[in-house]
């Protein structure tokens, strides 16, 4: 999965003269790591949001692998995101009162009536595997480093070949946000799953292999 | 999405606990005045049951059945006595009972008349009916027992009055229970009320002169005057009890006599329905009236039926804006959380499961509440039903029917298309503001 066709790209919100996103084109490989930089408000978030299908484009062409999201419904780009996308977020949203495994596990079972097959033993793995030793520890007595762990194995859970995040370790102090960002680079190396990642964390930044500059909605360089 | 939906209520719980209890209470309102007019309704009627018609002398007709069949103690015109002997006489008459307010008896009216309304009512469980004119039938919860005498006080208990020492009636029976103000009354010969109050007049006027036998104001034929029964006698001296007649057997005609005392109301049971409609024709007159207790009850019933209706109306407001309120508590709360709605969407969750959990989210609220409501209503009016017995002994049957669950169905229905407005709004909600501030 990946490979991305970006095409003619233009967002535009009501009460802002300039279109907030002005890409005419730009190209992504499978399992490629990119990096989305950038001063605050130059557009990140809205480019990862259309770039999950979150946001509707009503100008251009953003097709992942012969799927153009500009061209499907609401619902469609919803599933599309449930089967493609793994989304980690600056602030976590997990949700408190349930345990850490079920965190991991609520999107899989809010897309469908009965978890698929080996999806509770996939939970433990990854859980295992980002270095959650409790997994039925309820999320809001965790760490924010732990809470943002938690979340990078709900990403994974579904393997998606996308794996997208929105300011991963702006909120962590110093070694919990290193502690995600390697996790991050190395699961998605690990799945071969594409990676982008909007953030202007340093030690995140310099791990990626691709780095986009976005300056007021239109790529540097 | 079973336990995400626990997990959120768990976790907001505090406002789930007041909304729902809101509910409740505004579902109880309502429920209680629906539950409550109908045990009123029911319950009248039943004690109403036995009498099918009331003849008294002109005068108020609600007052004559509330005094007759409900023992509202009031002072009632009297009719002249030669009305009971023609009723008596009369074929289409299959039973008639002379109703005369006598004393109290520990809070328990004293009520003359004859063994056809002991029958009547019912019969009795316990013991016999009168033979004697000092014999005396209790009512089902009059705290006697057969075998015990009593003397009758004037007025009610508390109330000014003195005990007539010198009369003793002697209790020989028990009524079968009828869930009606009659299961307080205690039931005499009515020859032995007339006899304590010529005996009374005859001390008042000093024994001077036979005042015709019969109490002088009572033996104006063709003229209905009030009549108080509860004034206060008169210290009394000794007497025996001869004095009194309470040791001759009833004699069944002295109530058939023409010229017998007069009396404020009589129980007319009709030979047939056709009979009961000719006997009030004919005894709706200047002397009397008679009236169908039910046809009475019916009329209080419309002015009830108003009440009912001003506080179904207040009910029905109070829901309206108890869910208008809930609406818009249940709006801002959406809108609040559209961050971690849009988040569930960004993580893969379809629209229609976001509709899901808010819809039943608010419908578990809600309709927990209703059923709360349901039943803390249900609750009430019984406790209202056993208060209002204790109070006048008419039994309020307080009865849930299948018309209570249709409308507990209708108003969950109603829930559910209400509970569908903030869904709506969640459903709309787009998930792109999950990764916005
Ligand atoms: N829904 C919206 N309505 C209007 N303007 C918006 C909306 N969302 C984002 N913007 C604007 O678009 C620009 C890009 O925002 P964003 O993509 O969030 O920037 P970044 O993530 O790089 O900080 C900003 O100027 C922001 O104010
Ligand atoms: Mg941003």
């Amino acid at each position: 999965m990946a490979d991305l066709t970006l095409r003619d790209l233009e967002v535009r919100f009501p009460g802002l003269e300039r279109p907030a996103l002005e890409i005419p084109a730009l190209e992504l490989r499978s399992g490629e790591q990119v990096a989305l930089t950038g001063p605050s408000g130059c557009g990140k978030t809205t480019l990862i949001n259309v770039l999950t299908g979150l946001e509707r484009v009503r100008h251009g062409h953003v097709d992942w692998q012969g799927t153009d999201l500009v061209t499907l419904g609401e619902g469609a780009r919803d599933r599309w995101r449930a089967a493609n996308v793994g989304l980690v977020m600056q602030d976590f949203h997990l949700f408190p009162g349930l345990s850490a495994i079920e965190n991991v596990l609520l999107p899989q079972r809010l897309a469908r009536f009965r978890l698929p097959r080996g999806a509770k033993e996939e939970a433990r793995r990854l859980l295992k595997r980002v270095g959650i030793a409790r997994l039925d520890q309820p999320v809001e007595t965790m760490s924010r480093g732990q809470m943002q762990r938690v979340a990078v194995a709900r990403a994974l859970l579904a393997h998606p070949g996308i794996i997208v995040a929105d300011e991963p370790t702006a909120s962590l102090d110093g070694d919990a946000g290193t502690a995600v960002a390697d996790l991050l680079t190395g699961l998605a190396r690990e799945v071969g799953a594409t990676l982008i990642v909007a953030s202007h964390d340093p030690r995140l930044v310099g791990h990626l292999g691709r780095v986009l500059r976005l300056d007021g909605g239109r790529l540097e360089g | 999405m079973f336990r995400f939906i626990l997990a959120d209520l768990r976790r907001h719980w505090a406002g789930v606990v007041a909304v729902t209890l809101i509910v409740a209470l505004a579902t109880a309102l309502g429920v209680v005045v629906t539950l409550q007019e109908r045990a009123l309704r029911l319950g009248s009627a039943r004690a109403a049951d036995a009498f099918d018609l009331v003849i008294g002398a002109p005068g108020s007709e609600t007052q004559l059945v509330l005094s007759s069949v409900f023992l509202q103690a009031a002072p009632l015109p009297l009719m002249p006595g030669s009305v009971l002997a023609g009723l008596v006489a009369d074929p289409r008459v299959a039973w008639a009972a002379p109703v005369g307010f006598g004393d109290f008896v520990e809070g328990s009216p004293i009520v003359g008349t004859t063994a056809a309304l002991v029958e009547g009512v019912g019969g009795v469980s316990e013991g016999r009916g009168f033979e004697h004119i000092g014999d005396a039938v209790i009512g089902a919860s009059v705290g006697m027992r057969p075998g015990d005498r009593f003397h009758p006080q004037h007025g009610q208990v508390g109330g000014p009055g003195g005990v007539h020492t010198e009369a003793s009636y002697h209790v020989v029976g028990r009524l079968k229970p009828t869930g009606t103000p009659w299961d307080r009354a205690v039931l005499v010969p009515i020859q032995a009320v007339w006899n304590l109050h010529r005996h009374e007049e005859h001390e008042e006027h000093g024994g001077q002169g036979d005042s015709e036998g019969q109490g002088a104001s009572e033996a104006q034929p063709g003229q209905a005057e009030p009549h108080s029964f509860f004034a206060p006698a008169p210290a009394s001296d000794e007497d025996g009890h001869d004095a009194l007649g309470f040791d001759a057997a009833v004699d069944p005609a002295a109530v058939a006599d023409a010229g017998a005392p007069g009396l404020p109301a009589i129980v007319v049971k009709p030979a047939s329905i056709a009979d009961a409609y000719k006997l009030r024709q004919q005894y709706r007159s200047e002397r009397t009236v008679a009236v169908f207790p039910g046809e009475v009850l019916t009329r209080l019933y419309g002015t009830l039926g108003d009440v009912r209706f001003i506080l179904s109306m207040v009910a029905t407001g109070a829901q309206a804006l108890v869910g208008a309120a809930i609406l818009l508590v249940v709006t801002v709360h959406i809108l609040q959380r559209r961050r971690q709605i849009g988040a569930l969407r960004a993580l893969g969750a379809p629209r229609h499961a976001i509709f899901a959990i808010v819809w039943s989210e608010a419908f578990a609220i809600i309709g927990v509440g209703l059923c709360l409501g349901f039943a803390v209503g249900y609750g009430a009016a019984r406790a209202l039903s056993t208060a209002f017995t204790a109070a006048s002994g008419i039994t309020l049957p307080v009865t849930f029917e299948p018309a209570d669950l249709f409308r507990l169905g209708l108003l969950l229905l109603v829930t559910g298309i209400i509970a569908s407005l903030p869904a709506l709004l969640a459903y709309r909600q787009p998930p792109a503001s999950a990764l916005r501030g």
